[in-house]
């Protein structure tokens, strides 16, 4: 069950108008947060903004510069949570603009939102399951089956 | 004065190993309580507990048939990640809606 968002936007400017707008570190703190943006595939930069309790977000989201295509495409992850360094949200960006006359369509895909059953398969992969415990449920299962079997 | 009740975060209740357990099992298959307690040690209202704190914070479903109580995981019990979404659907509608007003301005300098 993971799900995406997807939006599309139009605006009478030049993509190279629109892709200034979308990098500039300046120009986002503008028009969505303040920010440490740079447009270097590898570089890690963060968002402020003011944190929503009653999302369990502390108002800092965590990114990473994945894929830069000047003036055509932009990705970078997106990722936040209640406290430095618990992600609880996981997700990506995907900014794609296309020259259309007069202007630019700007599409974003934000991707990523997982449901409950990806966000536990990622759990019992990831750091909170060591193998002891993995292989302890293993073998509980194992006997499980047998016995009904 | 019981303090289940106050636990539907179900990032806290995934905190717990012996609540991750019960997922875990679950993942596989639906369980009667009974035949979940059995994987435990501790007692049966100990692992009733555990299953009604996961059950408060939308994870896992609960139907009762004859007797017995069933669980299973709710498939689609992800509150938090539905709010997130429902959340950013606006926010980048209201951030975009700058970002025309930012292009606009920088336009006319």
């Amino acid at each position: 069950m993971q799900r995406d968002l997807s939006f599309k936007w139009y605006f009478p400017h030049s993509p190279a108008a629109v892709w200034e707008c979308l990098t500039e570190q300046e120009a986002i703190a503008e028009w969505l947060m303040k920010n440490d943006f740079k447009p270097v595939v590898g570089h890690k930069f963060n968002f402020h903004t003011k944190p929503i309790p009653k999302m369990d977000f502390d108002g800092i989201i965590y990114c990473e510069v994945l894929e830069v295509e000047a003036l055509k495409r932009l990705v970078y992850s997106w990722k936040g949570g209640p406290a430095p360094g618990v992600i609880t949200l996981d997700t990506v960006l995907t900014w794609t603009l296309v020259p259309k006359e007069n202007g630019t369509e700007v599409r974003l895909e934000h991707s990523g939102f997982k449901g409950f059953k990806n966000y536990l398969s990622s759990l019992f992969m990831g750091a909170g399951w060591n193998g002891r415990i993995r292989k302890r449920l293993e073998t509980l299962l194992n006997e499980k089956t047998n016995a009904t079997t | 004065m019981r303090k289940l009740m106050l636990q539907p975060d179900p990032f806290q209740a995934i905190a717990d190993p012996g609540r991750r357990e019960i997922l875990f099992l679950l993942s596989k298959e639906k369980l009667s309580m009974n035949a979940l307690a059995e994987n435990f040690e501790i007692s049966r209202p100990a692992v009733s507990k555990h299953v009604k704190i996961l059950y408060e914070a939308g994870l896992i479903m609960i139907t009762e048939v004859g007797r017995e109580r069933y669980c299973e995981l709710n498939p689609d019990g992800f509150r938090e990640i539905r709010a997130w979404m429902a959340y950013y659907e606006e926010f980048w509608q209201a951030k975009m809606a700058n970002f025309g007003k930012v292009l606009n301005k920088r336009a006319k300098q």
